[in-house]
């Protein structure tokens, strides 16, 4: 299908960069509201302890100081920073309830306990000094083997051992009979891993803004990528109905699934409440560490029984998931490693489970990729581990098991497109593969080459709710208000829903004008999560689109004395394709429709409610080429390279500007950054970018992207998404490349050098 | 957000013996400020609560690198870039080049001054390990006349100096190079921009194809900055053979006492500084030579 | 200590406000002079997010004393444009996709104006030399690298 499109496929630059870089953006912490206070949170300085007694009569008493507020001043309800105690499943699968707003009692170094709300920085900081907290303290537990034990620590209640729950694959990936699977295979390889926490490091530190108007009306400025999900969220907290609050989002410096969730939007809404006046509540980069949430670790084992000709006939995987004080979104973020795992490669036996327990670290959320990057890093070593054994190519080993359009995806619906034996094939020959692999050279730095794949999703139907709404008018100078509220932590979606509409429309991408960032103004859409804005809101943009040219035409129709069906539209004008000269420019057509003077005003529009019946699931391919120093075990990405299938690209920047975003991302993940937690204490060592290293200009290895762009049927324009696929399989394909340098494996990340090191002397001994 | 500082009274002397004089008063109430990268980093984190802040910035004349006869001099002020950019020390003194330009951060450097870098005494210092190879000296201003100590002398413990609450360190002072001489400086760290693992600088003197002089300067791997006078002592007067470098590189390696912090581990820092000083002696032998 | 009225050149204009000698620069753009391009994120001289010069010179207002920068010609994000008119960096920027959720984008912009003063003709090592404290988690810095190199050549040409 040759495609001539006007705006789509092209590299367009974003509307909202000019206000990012004269400085004009306003991020949350940028704002002002008259009468502002200044929010502060105090945090436990154990990681398990009752708390006794707060006195917050010295604090109360500092000048300048409006609220002191702990458990007893907020309402004692429930929640969870995953929203899912309220059904977003068609499954009907709940996540617990487990957190108060300010906590009953402490259950990581970082839990909330009290907060106040002061007239300046100043003033709120020492009113904070000024909080008495009584603690006893209790035994605590950091690791969830030990808090599994009968005996350990109890942090909730409700949990024996400290198991929150116990999650099994959805049905369709338990699937024949993965015993008689395992005794049926030639080779069988398990192997156990550990994926340990990856802090966000979004640059914006985490803040809100909340007010309250005079017809007790909530306002939450806020940077939580799920507005309207959130809005849910808060009505419950607080006792409101969702009409009741407004949630904005203001400019977002980042988010990378950390914003998923609210962190200390709740304490600032109850500051603003107790105090009647607007508070913003700013954490440090330290709170963000410690005080948010963190990529998910697990434990697992991976087993994989393979046919001697390579074929994977049974599979299971067996998860540890370790979460924090408090569940955050770990319930999912665990049980999803059994989608994304069991669902990548084509089996007929598997079957898996995921035990999330319960420890006192800080809290386990959702980081982009949700899972995905996490059990990757097992299941493409497996793969390499196999490859081996079988003396097959690893990369002929993936070509034979990948799914193709048609097939079962990992979300359970046939496979609408996929093109990964494309980006496999194109990404090893530019890499260099047959060249490269297994040339160990002797010598004291000796290079290799790894690949990893994966799928992941656009959007998560049928296992979550999938729900966007667009709703377009047009100005009467042709120009589009494009009212939609996928949330925008910096991935250019404006930017693409824009293309999709200019392109529907045939108007240019600088007639639309983006309306988005209140639940007020904006209809419902589920956020910025899953990979699911350019297909899920994209659909509803697309929609919406259709149904606003269909009343252009219409006018159209009858201005030019022609029928409906013989309009097309571009370069902003409508014309007859049975006769060309018959036109007339969009703009006029607007104008008309409005200010005919013959009683038949229309504001021409359109709207669409989008719920998304289908998943076409990226999928991206990706080679590492790293140099092994043996001398001191340091592993240097020397290039990588990133080949994804994710539809019709829309923008081939923006596509370009996740992957290489997620290769500093993956490689992090891989090789550097390493959350540490001080056995002793529980008190996180890490807490901020001194301590927590995450690469910079100079640790970047040469890129490239390959984009197949090759169309979805379902996709908007036959996109699908790419905000997470750019970082999944990025840590396999170093771990497998540093296996081809030096025939080292190293099963727990980061890849420290110390790891490394310790393995080559051991294998040498 | 980022916490506000404490309040404290903040003075701006113009001359040493100004600042000298509300040191004493002072004493260990008040912080000196420079740069300011750690001290006010350090506040935030409440780790310094200082009553008092003696800016030493508007004294003139604290902000030059001097090289003559005398050596190379640099003052209280000379910002850690400056040393970077500065021809002299890129021709004449390898190893404080090399320590200066591995340092990550423009702004860091831009801001930071040498001196200050050492006045914090952390261990890890790759400044104050390059100057222990090359036999540097402090001059230091107090209220009584200004004495000069080996820097190897200055230090105490982590983030522990021999400076008294009323001492201002003026100068440093490094002596010419000596005809074959080179150095070099190595050190591992996580990312370009990270304090590091270990570090190991040599700095050697080869005349007539003998090792005539040697210093090895290791940091990260004890409370201070310390010389491996044992593996020196293997070197001196050896022709600097591999069997030799790697003997001395192994009692290096035995005379550092790592830790295990969240940087690395006791048992990789041990083997690095033997690594990296035959590295470092590898590299410092062919400038020499040339 | 007790407040005095200083003065700061910030961007070309003049102002005079009381300040206290704990306040950080950073603090007093945003707080008292409302001028909040400048960011805050790490307060460790980490990142570089705040990242202004002063006097031409990169520095982190997060850990400079406010009162240690009176009276020299500070330069934030907001002075970078003549009107609406974009400065050559600015609008390479653009153009280059290297824009995302644009939190560091100040703090990279300053500094590329740093490097692109002092050394008008970078190698590719040398700008990411230049942006090693600059720490982005968006963008891989892929683009924000070719958008300086393209910058420094429209400069160098005299063009916008």
């Amino acid at each position: 299908m040759a495609e001539k499109f006007s705006v789509v496929g092209k590299r367009i630059t974003q509307v909202d960069a000019a206000a990012k870089v004269t400085g004009a953006a306003r991020y949350t912490a940028d704002l002002k509201l008259p009468g502002m206070l200044i929010g502060r949170v105090l945090h436990s300085p154990y990681p398990h302890a009752k708390i006794k007694k707060i006195d917050k009569s010295k604090a109360e008493k500092l000048p300048g100081v409006e609220a002191v507020i702990t458990i007893d001043d907020t309402p004692k309800i429930l929640w969870a920073r995953s929203f899912r105690d309220l059904p977003m499943a068609p499954s009907g699968s709940l996540q617990q309830s487990d957190e108060y707003i300010l906590a009953d009692k402490a259950r990581y170094v970082g839990d909330p306990v009290a907060a106040v709300a002061a007239v300046d920085e100043k003033t709120a900081d020492e009113a904070l000094d000024l909080i008495e907290v009584e603690y006893e303290k209790l035994p605590f537990v950091l690791d969830p083997w030990e808090a599994k034990k009968p005996g350990a620590p109890v942090i909730h209640d409700f949990a024996k051992n400290n198991i929150a729950v116990h999650v099994t694959p959805p049905p369709f990936l338990v699937k024949g009979d993965v015993e008689k699977g395992f005794a049926e295979s030639d080779v069988v390889v398990e192997e156990s891993y550990f994926v340990g926490k990856q802090v966000a490091c979004q640059i914006e530190p985490h803040t809100c803004v909340a007010s309250v108007d005079a017809n007790d009306r909530i306002t939450c400025y806020s940077p939580c990528q799920l507005a309207h999900p959130f809005r849910r969220e808060l009505g419950k907290m607080f006792n409101k109905p969702v009409g009741m609050i407004n949630v904005i989002s203001p400019f977002v410096g980042g988010s990378f699934g950390t914003r998923l969730s609210c962190h200390n939007e709740p304490i600032c809404v109850a500051l603003a409440l107790k105090t009647n006046k607007p508070v913003k509540l700013e954490y440090t980069k330290e709170e963000d560490f410690t005080a948010t949430d963190t990529r998910t670790p697990h434990y697992y084992t991976i087993k994989m029984g393979f046919k001697k000709d390579g074929t994977l006939h049974a599979f299971t995987i067996h998860t540890t998931t370790w979460s924090g004080g408090y569940l955050g979104r770990a319930q999912l973020a665990g049980g999803i490693t059994l989608v994304w795992g069991l669902g990548h490669y084509r089996c007929p036996n598997t079957d898996g489970w995921c035990d999330v327990v319960y420890t006192n670290v800080p809290l386990g959320g959702a980081m982009r990729g949700y899972g995905n990057p996490e059990i990757m890093w097992g299941v493409e070593q497996t793969m390499d581990i196999a490859a081996e054994k079988l003396g097959i190519d690893p990369m002929e080993l993936r070509l034979k098991n990948i799914k193709h359009a048609g097939e079962m995806s990992n979300m359970g619906l046939p496979i609408e497109s996929s093109y990964l034996d494309d980006c496999i094939k194109e990404g090893a020959k530019k890499i260099g593969w047959k060249e490269k692999r297994g040339k160990r050279k002797e010598g004291k730095i000796r290079q290799g080459v790894g690949m990893a794949t994966m799928t992941h999703c656009s959007g998560a139907w049928p296992l979550l709710i999938e729900h966007s709404n667009a709703f377009i008018k047009f100005n009467e100078d042709g120009t589009i208000s494009l009212m939609v509220n996928p949330g925008s932590p910096g991935t250019h979606i404006w930017g693409t829903l824009a293309q999709i509409a200019a392109e529907e429309l045939g108007i240019g991408v600088e007639d639309v004008n983006i309306v988005t960032g209140s639940t007020d103004v904006t209809m419902f859409d589920l956020g910025s999560h899953a990979s699911r804005s350019t297909y899920v809101t994209g659909n509803a943009v697309l929609e919406a689109a259709q149904q606003a040219k269909a009343q252009l035409f219409e006018r159209a129709a009858k201005m030019l004395g022609v029928s409906p069906d013989e309009l097309e539209v571009k370069d902003r004008q409508v014309y007859s394709v049975k006769a060309p000269d018959k036109r007339i420019s969009v703009a006029d057509i607007c104008f008309n429709a409005i200010w005919a003077l013959k009683g038949e005003s229309l504001n021409i529009s359109g709207k669409s409610s989008w719920t998304s019946h289908y998943n076409s699931p990226p999928t991206t391919a990706y080679f590492a080429e790293v140099e092994v120093n043996t001398e001191t075990g340091e592993v240097k990405v020397i290039k990588f390279i990133t080949a994804t299938d994710c539809g019709k690209a829309i923008n081939p920047m923006t596509v370009e500007g996740q992957c290489e975003g997620g290769i500093q991302e993956g490689i992090g993940y891989g090789l550097t950054e390493d959350y540490v937690i001080n056995k002793k204490t529980g008190v996180v060592e890490s807490d901020n970018f001194t301590t927590y290293k995450m690469l910079g200009t100079l640790d970047m290895p040469e890129t490239e992207v390959i984009i197949i762009d090759k169309p979805d049927p379902k996709g908007p324009f036959g996109a699908k998404g790419v905000g997470e696929p750019g970082m999944v399989g990025i840590a396999p394909a170093i771990a497998n490349a540093v296996y081809d340098a030096v025939g080292v494996r190293i099963t727990d990340l980061p890849v420290l050098p110390e790891k490394v090191l310790a393995a080559l002397k051991a294998k040498s001994a | 957000m980022t916490r506000p500082l404490k309040p404290f009274d903040y003075f701006e002397p113009t001359t040493i013996e100004e600042a000298v004089q509300l040191l004493r008063k002072y004493g260990t109430k008040a912080k000196v400020l420079a740069g300011g990268v750690d001290l006010v980093a350090r506040m935030r984190r409440r780790q310094f609560k200082p009553q008092y802040v003696v800016s030493i910035l508007s004294i003139p004349g604290l902000d030059y690198i001097q090289s003559d006869e005398a050596g190379l001099r640099f003052g209280a002020l000379t910002t850690i870039r400056s040393i970077e950019l500065s021809p002299v020390v890129e021709k004449s003194y390898a190893v404080l080049h090399e320590a200066t330009n591995q340092i990550a951060s423009v702004q860091v450097k831009t801001m930071g001054t040498a001196v200050g870098n050492l006045c914090v005494a952390t261990p890890a210092s790759d400044i104050a390990a390059a100057l222990y190879a090359l036999g540097a000296k402090l001059k230091i201003a107090g209220p009584a006349s200004e004495r000069v100590i080996s820097i190897e002398d200055f230090y105490v413990g982590v983030n522990e100096t021999v400076l008294k609450p009323d001492e201002l360190v003026a100068e440093v002072v490094v002596p010419n190079p000596a005809p074959q001489t080179g150095g070099a400086f190595f050190k591992l760290v996580r990312t370009a921009a990270d304090i590091a693992k270990v570090n190991a600088t040599v700095n050697l003197t080869v005349t007539n194809n003998t090792c005539k002089e040697v210093r090895i300067a290791l940091g990260a791997v004890a409370p201070t900055v310390i010389r491996a006078t044992r593996a020196e002592k293997a070197l001196k007067g050896s022709s600097l053979e591999p069997k030799v470098v790697e003997e001395a590189a192994q009692l290096a390696a035995q005379e550092a006492k790592p830790i295990t912090d969240l940087r690395s581990t006791v048992d990789y820092r041990r083997e690095m500084v033997r690594v990296l000083v035959r590295w470092a002696v590898e590299k410092a032998v062919t400038r020499a030579r040339s | 200590m007790a407040e005095q009225k200083v003065k700061f050149m910030v961007n070309g204009r003049s102002y005079e406000i009381p300040i206290e000698p704990h306040m950080t620069l950073v603090e007093v753009l945003r707080d008292k002079l409302d001028i909040t391009g400048t960011k805050i994120s790490c307060g460790a001289g980490e990142c570089g997010a705040c990242t202004v010069l002063i006097d031409g010179k990169p520095a982190l207002s997060c850990l400079t004393l406010a009162i240690t920068a009176r009276e020299r010609n500070i330069l934030t994000i907001e002075g970078l444009a003549e009107g609406s008119n974009l400065h050559p960096i600015q609008k390479s920027f653009i153009e280059h996709g290297a824009i995302q959720c644009g939190f560091c984008t100040p703090g990279m912009i300053l500094a590329t104006k740093a490097l692109l003063d002092e050394n008008p003709n970078p190698t590719r090592e040398e700008v990411k030399r230049a942006l090693a404290g600059n720490l982005c988690r968006c963008t891989g810095y892929v683009k924000i690298v070719d958008a300086v190199l393209t910058a420094a050549e429209k400069m160098r040409k005299g063009g916008s």
